[in-house]
């Protein structure tokens, strides 16, 4: 769709290596503004990593106070047992979130993509969007009345069909579930619209080639529909690999209330920091496992990254 | 090969990078650390009591020459009449007052006690703001609070003939005092009393409840009529239970230590492993069992506050001002709504006070002009005048009083919160506060004795580590025993387990050393 | 065989598409009957599909009150979100032009340089004394936006829908003699439409949603966000209602009511409700446009 514009080259020889620096400058120039960004409000304030290995006083201020050595690491080694499950249980949901997901960020993309129905697109689409806009807090209320033992419509219903009704909020295994339904509600829809505009973007011309080749209609979804979204499948996922040990807790905040019988698959990192460190007011504390999540993050990134790179060169972040 | 080269020189060159950038950051840091460094010195340990002992030898006077601003910050949010008052009369009140011009902040609940109050703490900026007990050793420990002890006695003068002097030890540590208490009131044996609406009591044929059996009782009778209303409205009645399931007055210094008040000894107890404790899970889990906890308290906390406020709970933990400060809420539900405190077979024993329950302000330690914010509480609760133009706004306005000193508000926009201005020798009951209630208020201090733990502040530091073990032990394993939702017996021995696998007796330990120390150089009374 | 597996399949769509509409609806059906319910039924009953003793009270009482608060916590939105989205997307689609340019031996470096920010963050302190301190963000409007003018996540979208742009097409504007601002300008900007689209949705998204930045950077309440004045009200509920407030005195203090929390919700997703599809159609047309000149 582009040649006419821009006709092919017919010599393709002399090409990258004999870009001159007066090109190379501009790009520089052109990412100027990001860099300076991202210098000013992350590459500075990460100064800051540097408490981890202090006791942090306000007359000392961040590199004066105390040199703490690994003193801020004992909170999280001496309590291994629970940082280890806090670990199993962050990764487990983040897996679940991820693959429930994106398969159905990608279902709905697809489903989006075959309707023909533009005035259904445009509201299905809307509404699909809303859920991202609710905060945990009003989530957890309409939960609540959803679930609620004996109040709750979901057991008023499974009582209505004979089935004994369900203590939903005191089964840690089964409130995985309720987790993940929550988790697919809030946020499929935002990335459904990701996928869709990648496929608002392939070329109409595969289709229609072929549908000339007498293709159905389940063809063109396997053929060519999901091959063009993996690239982007790929990227959404190796991006959220980093963050894989870091967790939702406004989403366990807001949706448990911290009920201790659920805290066996819902003490995810970052509760266990806020129920041990924070409410003791030891920042320190914090800090370090904050530390631990980001190198672990790295690791889990660099290696998937290189997996990536195996798949496909175009496909690695970096 | 190539490729894995400039991978490792694109790291070390982010590395780098990054070590440069904190080095920068380094200078510039300590650049404006020494621009602010003079009033942070100058309120910081020995150079502090100098600069006060001069300013006591110049002049017993307070100094107002200089004019200053001050920042405010409060919690929950700014009404529409406070902002009008706040640049209008109060401004020029200020002003002519203590030659101050006020900034009054205001942020999210979720800011107090941490958040945004600790960034603005840490990062040295100047404000004051209420504080609370947990808070205030934890912040004076890292250095952030001002030392107020030199400027009371001369810029707060009304403010300390009007407020209990139990209150100003209460919020003192090592001698030094930390925080301010603003606001005077009855404040013993908080959350010892069971609040119980009244009206239902009488709707069910009952008048008065003196122990446990009456309180179930109520119970019953209210449920036979409503089965819809839960009973109690929160999961926490270690307190509120504790004349019935021991003889000893048992106060708690936090969720795991106790004292028995009625012994003159420095013992502190390690309340878990106490039968007392065992007793009282019991009668949370018959409770829990039985409906009056209902079973969503487990997981939706929240909710129970919306039933009581909803008027569809009978009892909750009362205080001497909660029948008052509650009832607002929930006529708007229930307009017949009455609330009174009972005490269950409490008997002769003493009510116990811990002078914290009122509202204490502090001052941040890089303040240049501290004595000014002493000066402004001063203000707050200095007479009569002033403390209804903080509290009530302008006469006539915004508020009447009646032939009996009765105050009818006529803007539901707050000021200055009531619950942290209320002083016994100001305060003014709305014409809705039934004349019993007020008689019950005016000698619910009468036979209160001030707690021995009174004053102490525990430092962590050697303990840090199990504090924080033991919390987590605490959510997990404990409050659910502790609130009924689990049987003592089958859950017990684990979370003994777990707690002490935390540290529980290390800490204690540290606890009992450091109270003990404390406890034998405290001024006997 | 053809038409009929289409037409079962093209039906399973449509009910898969509706269905989860509808589920992702019903939380707004109950806020809104919710916000225009009476105090006391919602207390009494809880959450309904129809408003319980139909009321416009709530809305009322929060307009007349706080309606001048109201409309300037839309005004300051609305600017920040157009101010601070059409500066991102430059800002990040040129970033995301450099690490794609192929040939460029720093861009893996750049492209790294950005993800590590995605891991690594110094935490809130740091950050907080440097913006208010040495940046003098606080209490500006420019504070409200410029501290998140590239989003590395929208970055990498925007360099994936670069990518996907035949790589011919550069290299024969580069033979022609066009430099890089050339190309990003007049091919990339053009080209990379349909990302533009997304990434400005999100951007505008984000910055209508934010709430961090005024919570940490603005006291002064003429520059208070609508959506902040939702979080202030929540963050009050929540610590209200979870009893943390007797700590400070004992005292009980009454959270804001059910209704006024369902109304604040409906009045910070209301606009982009209503503006969504409009919004939509004009994305989808520039889309269309786009994809018809290349």
């Amino acid at each position: 769709m582009t040649e006419k514009a821009y006709p092919t080259p017919k010599a393709q020889g002399r090409s990258k290596w004999l870009r001159s620096l007066r090109n190379d400058s501009s790009l520089f120039l052109l990412a100027l503004p990001g860099v300076i960004a991202l210098i000013l409000f992350a590459y500075l304030p990460m100064s800051g990593l540097i408490l981890v290995f202090k006791n942090y006083n306000f007359n000392g201020g961040i590199f004066g106070s105390p040199w703490a050595g690994f003193d801020n690491f004992d909170f999280f080694f001496s309590s291994i047992d629970s940082a280890i499950r806090a670990t199993r249980n962050t990764v487990m949901l983040n897996v679940l979130y991820m693959l429930t997901g994106t398969f159905f960020s990608v279902a709905l993309a697809i489903a989006l993509n075959e309707l023909r129905s533009k005035g259904y697109i445009k509201i299905t689409q809307s509404v699909m969007f809303f859920p991202y806009f609710i905060s945990w807090i009003v989530i957890g209320a309409i939960l609540f009345s959803l679930l609620d033992f004996e109040k709750g419509i979901v057991n008023r219903m499974l009582e209505g069909i004979g089935m004994q009704p369900v203590d939903w909020y005191a089964h840690p295994w089964l409130f995985v579930v309720v987790l993940v339904l929550a988790n697919i509600w809030k946020s499929a829809g935002h990335g459904a619209i990701i996928y869709y505009a990648v496929l608002q973007g392939v070329d109409t011309s595969y289709y229609e080639a072929a549908r000339i080749d007498g293709a159905s209609r389940w063809q063109l979804i396997t053929k060519i529909t999901l091959p063009m979204l993996i690239p982007s499948i790929i990227l959404l996922t190796l991006l959220s690999i980093g963050g894989m040990l870091k967790g939702d807790l406004s989403m366990i905040m807001g949706v448990t209330f911290l009920n201790p019988l659920l805290l066996p698959t819902t003490d995810i990192i970052d509760v266990f920091v806020y129920r041990t460190a924070i409410r003791s007011g030891e920042f320190g504390f914090a800090s370090a496992i904050t530390l631990y999540q980001s190198v672990f993050g790295l690791l889990l990134v660099l290696i998937a990254n290189k997996l990536a790179g195996w798949y496909d060169r175009d496909s690695k972040l970096f | 090969m190539v490729r894995r080269n400039t991978f490792g020189a694109l790291l070390a060159l982010v590395f780098t990078l990054t070590l440069v950038l904190s080095a920068c950051s380094s200078k510039s840091n300590e650049g404006g650390a020494a621009e602010s460094s003079s009033p942070a010195a100058a309120s910081s340990g020995a150079a502090s009591t100098a600069a006060s002992s001069s300013d006591a030898n110049d002049a017993s006077k307070a100094d107002f020459s200089e004019p200053v601003k001050l920042k405010l910050l409060f919690y929950t949010g700014q009404s529409k009449r406070m902002a009008e008052l706040a640049s209008n009369e109060l401004k020029d009140l200020v002003k002519k007052e203590i030659n101050a011009e006020i900034e009054y902040v205001y942020l999210p609940w979720s800011e107090y006690g941490g958040g945004k109050t600790d960034l603005m703490l840490s990062s040295g900026e100047e404000f004051a703001a209420y504080t609370d007990i947990n808070y205030l050793s934890k912040s004076v420990s890292k250095g952030l609070y001002a030392d107020l002890t030199p400027y009371v006695d001369t810029y707060a003068p009304d403010l300390k003939s009007n407020v209990a002097a139990a209150s100003f030890d209460a919020f003192k540590q090592n001698g030094k005092q930390y925080a301010i208490p603003v606001g005077n009131r009855a404040s013993s044996a908080a959350f010892y009393s069971v609040m119980v609406r009244q009206d239902l009591l009488e709707e069910v044929g009952m008048t008065t409840i003196g122990s446990l059996a009456d309180l179930e009782q109520y119970y019953d009778k209210v449920h036979a009529k409503y089965p819809d209303m839960i009973g109690f409205a929160s999961t926490d009645a270690t307190y509120m239970l504790m004349y019935e399931y021991t003889d000893q007055n048992l106060n708690w210094i936090n969720n795991f230590i106790a004292v028995n008040e009625a012994a003159q000894d420095d013992k502190l107890i390690s309340w878990y492993e106490t039968p007392e404790f065992k007793k009282y899970a019991g009668l949370m889990n018959g409770w829990y069992k039985k409906g009056i906890i209902p079973k969503y308290a487990v997981t939706n906390q929240p909710q129970l506050m919306s039933d009581w406020n909803a008027g569809k709970a009978m009892f909750f933990p009362g205080t001497a001002t909660r029948p008052i400060e509650g009832i607002a809420g929930i006529t708007k539900a229930v307009p017949t709504a009455k609330l009174q405190n009972y005490f269950l077979s409490k008997n002769d024993r003493p009510k116990i006070s811990r002078g914290t329950y009122n509202t204490a302000y502090f001052v941040s330690a890089n303040a240049k002009h501290p004595e000014r914010y002493v000066a402004f509480f001063n203000l707050l609760q200095k007479n009569q005048e002033l403390y209804d133009l903080f509290t009530y706004g302008i006469k006539d306005k915004d508020y009447t009083i009646d032939e009996n000193g009765r105050v009818t508000k006529l803007t539901s926009d707050l000021f200055l919160d009531d619950w942290m201005m209320m002083n016994d020798k100001f305060m003014r009951f709305e014409k809705s506060v039934p004349d019993d209630f007020i008689e019950q208020y005016k000698h619910w201090d009468d036979d209160a004795i001030l707690s021995k733990t009174a004053g102490f502040n525990f430092d962590n530091t050697a303990v840090k580590n199990e504090e924080s073990k033991l919390n987590g032990v605490f959510t997990e394993f404990i409050a659910p025993i502790a609130s009924g939702f689990v049987d003592y017996d089958t859950y017990f021995p684990k979370a003994l387990d777990k707690l002490k696998a935390a540290g529980l007796d290390k800490y204690i330990a540290e606890y009992q050393k450091q109270f003990s120390a404390w406890y034998a150089n405290k001024p006997k009374s | 065989m053809a038409i009929r597996e289409n037409r079962t399949l093209l039906i399973f769509f449509y009910v898969f598409i509706g269905v989860f509409a509808a589920i992702c609806l019903i939380p707004f059906i109950l806020a809104v009957s919710g916000s225009l319910s009476s105090e006391a039924k919602i207390a009494a009953n809880g959450y309904s599909f129809l408003p319980q003793g139909l009321t416009l009270d709530t809305y009322k009482f929060m307009f007349g009150s706080k309606s001048d608060e109201i409309i300037r916590g839309y005004l300051n939105s609305a600017s920040i979100t157009v101010l601070g989205t059409v500066s991102a997307v430059l800002v990040t689609s040129a970033y995301a032009y450099v690490i794609t340019a192929k040939g460029f031996r720093f861009r893996g470096a750049f492209a790294f340089f950005a993800y590590f920010t995605m891991l690594f963050s110094g935490g809130t302190l740091p950050w907080y004394i440097l913006t208010t301190k040495y940046y003098h963000l606080n209490d500006t409007l420019a504070g409200l936006f410029v501290p998140y003018l590239l989003n590395v996540f929208l970055m990498y979208l925007q360099a994936n829908y670069f990518k996907s742009i035949p790589h011919e097409v550069v290299e024969s504007a580069q033979i022609d003699g066009a430099g890089h601002y050339l190309i990003f300008f007049r091919i990339m900007l053009p080209l990379g439409r349909v990302g533009l689209v997304t990434i400005s949705l999100f951007y505008a998204l984000q910055f209508w949603n934010d709430f961090f930045l005024p919570l940490m950077l603005v006291t002064d309440e003429k520059l208070f966000t609508i959506q902040y004045m939702m979080y202030y009200m929540m963050a009050n509920i929540q610590f209200l209602a979870s009893g943390n407030a007797s700590r400070i005195s004992g005292a009980l203090i009454a959270p804001p009511l059910e209704t006024a929390k369902l109304a604040m919700t409906c009045l910070t997703v209301l606009p982009i409700a209503i503006l969504y599809p409009f919004l939509q159609r004009y994305f989808v047309r520039g889309i269309v446009v786009g994809s018809v000149k290349g």
